[in-house]
């Protein structure tokens, strides 16, 4: 009876969804027509989908652009925060506050500023005699671009967990330090990074499922352009169920990139286990 | 998840438009009547259902907006998937109605009494054929259409010494490359002869590539039988000449969406738009500024009429009208020619009946309204859409191959249209 409300809940938004999900993979629906078994077709057609694979691909260049900017600027910001500066509670807030902010306003505000004719930054780069960038209509710079923006959207969460994690580190060990005549960047590499070792690999973890939920940032801001340069896996399987209503398809896909998703947390669990 | 969300919003509209259906269905006997939000459109709705009404006290009409959401297409999906669907529904997008067809959630019209008699008195036999489903039947019913045409600003093109529009590829280059202009000198072209949205969303080449296509090709078919029948010398002119204005900076590549209207502020000469775009014009255009329409370009050497994509919105009944016979016999009444002109007066959108342009009935509010009446000669020459149930994906491919082919010119005309005919194939296929 205790368990009850848990059991229902479990039913309802984990063990039937996912179920529904499974028994799909094996069926073409268009929601309004009934359900057809088609076996193992939609796997088929998975393995020779180039654009899904190319949306993996994005996806992993997101990740390997967006994790490490994500880390040196979160890192770098929460060093000079834990400093003893003026006005650090302001630029602490500041540093923040796009993370509360609603991520469809902050895409819609940096596709304005990326804009070729009219966008800011371009402005400043031919204010100083540089040629205009395609930051979003260029295929090989759009991602890096949108990169860009959700480092710039998330970097102050990812502050607060260093300042935390900076804040652990024993004083004893800098002054001890100092008394060897350590220099700052010899203290920062030999105290600092190992001391917050946990905090880079959780850093690590949710940046890397934030960056495999990508969607809203290229939704509005390309729509998967240029060239299909920005077509992430999650916006790529969104299109097959809710442009297309390949339903059975889209479970497919959504079953698959759960497995790589699934893999990638087991690897970097195993990473942090052999850590600790 | 996200997955998982859509379907939980697509099952809760399914529920929010079942509760509104049971508390109407509850307190009705009378027909239940979707149209489109657009405010002239309720007014014509509402015009339309209250003179029936007084007259008919038996079959009461009630007419009601197309419920809020992000499109009428997903509203409609959401209703259909709830089997909360309307009696009449208005705006039925011609691309669309295969897939409900095929789903068994429509009407056939033809098995209705008088239907037959009342479309072929209507239509052209051509539109009837445009409009037949792949099982033979008829679903829908031609209403309006806004048919795709070229508005150029008529100062701009004297001041070029060009005193008619380009009608044919070259006269477009031509035009092109005297208009186009570095207007502040920093390097870059900023005056551009013309400008279509280069997002490779499928229904963006309504306005460019698919008009464009219909022209050049007297209104071929983009699919037939159930393969793509595009692959050929109309499509790859077509993406060659719109290859050529984005290598030569004739149209721009960038979106300028941003900015001001473009078309008004005479950063651009040209636009493929439809009649719409006279209510804008007139309200928003500066002093002094003249513009017109004109027939979609054409390869050098076409001859005959030039089709357009007309933009269909047909009238459909769903199977969970209780008394089909009923709802087509106010149907009748709303597209009758009173109804028509009523459409004309209110909306400014142009009813699909033939002779149109030469029928006396309407002539005194094209005399009134100088720039409809191109459109209704261009009414003659518009095509809808083929019949069949994964449109939507035919365009979206074809969209894909004009941005790798158009937009960045990455592949020749030929490859692309290639790539996207073996596309639209595999998926036929599948």
């Amino acid at each position: 009876m205790l368990v009850s409300p848990y059991v229902v809940h479990f039913i309802l938004f984990v063990a039937f969804p996912v179920t529904f999900s499974i028994v799909l993979t094996f069926h073409k629906w268009n929601i309004i027509s009934p359900m057809e078994y088609t076996g193992l077709n939609n796997y088929i057609r998975l393995f020779n989908d180039k654009t899904f694979l190319k949306s993996i691909g994005n996806t992993l260049i997101f990740l390997v652009i967006h994790i490490p900017l994500q880390i040196i600027v979160a890192l770098f910001l929460a060093e000079i925060l834990n400093q003893k500066i003026k006005l650090r509670g302001i630029f602490r807030g500041a540093f923040f506050l796009p993370v509360i902010v609603s991520g469809v306003v902050v895409t819609i505000l940096w596709q304005q500023l990326y804009g070729y004719d009219t966008g800011l930054l371009n402005r400043l780069l031919t204010g100083i005699g540089l040629d205009k960038v395609g930051w979003l209509t260029d295929p090989n710079i759009a991602m890096s671009s949108i990169a860009l923006m959700a480092t710039w959207k998330n970097v102050g969460l990812y502050i607060i967990l260093f300042l935390v994690g900076l804040q652990t580190v024993p004083t004893q060990y800098y002054e001890a330090a100092d008394l060897e005549g350590a220099t700052h960047m010899q203290k920062f590499f030999k105290i600092t990074l190992p001391m917050i070792n946990p905090t880079i690999f959780m850093v690590v973890i949710l940046s890397t499922i934030g960056g495999f939920s990508l969607f809203i940032e290229p939704y509005i801001m390309t729509g998967g352009g240029p060239l299909n340069s920005t077509v992430s896996a999650v916006l790529y399987i969104y299109k097959q169920g809710f442009f297309y209503y390949h339903m059975g398809y889209a479970a497919t896909l959504g079953l698959f990139f759960a497995f790589i998703i699934l893999t990638v947390v087991v690897i970097q669990k195993k990473f942090i286990e052999k850590d600790n | 998840m996200k997955n998982l969300l859509n379907i939980i919003i697509v099952v809760l509209l399914a529920h929010i438009l079942n509760s509104c259906s049971i508390s109407n269905k509850d307190s009705r006997d009378e027909i239940l009547y979707w149209c489109s939000n657009d405010n002239s459109e309720i007014k014509f709705a509402k015009v339309s259902t209250e003179e029936w009404n007084r007259n008919n006290l038996k079959d009461q009409v009630k007419y009601q907006p197309v419920p809020e959401g992000r499109s009428s297409e997903e509203i409609i999906l959401a209703a259909v998937v709830g089997n909360t669907t309307p009696d009449i529904y208005s705006n039925m997008w011609q691309g669309d109605v295969e897939a409900y067809a095929q789903a068994g959630v429509l009407i056939a019209l033809d098995s209705l009494n008088g239907f037959l008699d009342f479309l072929y008195e209507r239509c052209d036999s051509a539109v009837i054929e445009e409009i037949k489903s792949l099982d033979g039947h008829i679903y829908q019913i031609p209403w309006k259409i806004n048919p795709i045409m070229m508005i150029y600003n008529v100062n701009l093109l004297n001041e070029l010494e060009l005193h008619a529009p380009p009608q044919t590829y070259s006269e477009f280059f031509n035009a092109s490359q005297k208009f186009q202009k570095d207007v502040d000198g920093d390097g870059y072209v900023d005056r551009w002869f013309g400008y279509s949205e280069v997002l490779v969303t499928w229904w963006q080449r309504f306005f460019d590539f698919y008009p464009l296509y219909l022209a050049s090709s007297d209104g071929a078919p983009l699919v037939k039988d159930n393969k793509a029948f595009f692959n050929n010398e109309y499509a790859v002119g077509v993406f060659r000449f719109l290859q050529t204005l984005y290598k030569k900076k004739y149209f721009a590549r960038e979106q300028l969406t941003a900015r001001q209207d473009v078309f008004l502020a005479s950063i651009i000469a040209t636009r493929f738009v439809g009649p719409w775009e006279i209510a804008h014009a007139e309200k928003f255009k500066p002093k002094g500024f003249e513009y017109d329409y004109t027939f979609m370009p054409v390869p050098d050497g076409h001859e005959g009429p030039v089709y357009t994509y007309g933009d269909p919105k047909n009238i459909v009944i769903f199977k969970t009208c209780k008394d089909p016979q009923a709802a087509w016999n106010y149907i009748k009444t709303m597209i009758n020619k009173d109804g028509d002109l009523k459409l004309l007066t209110i909306t400014n959108q142009l009813p699909r009946r033939k002779n149109l342009n030469s029928n006396p009935f309407f002539q005194e509010y094209f005399a009134n309204n100088p720039k409809m009446k191109i459109f209704a000669e261009q009414s003659k020459y518009v095509k809808g859409t083929d019949a069949s149930p994964v449109l939507k994906e035919v365009f979206d491919l074809i969209s894909q191959e004009y941005e790798a082919c158009v937009i960045y010119g990455k592949k020749t005309p030929e490859q692309a249209v290639k790539d996207a005919s073996d596309a639209v194939d595999l998926l036929f296929l599948q």
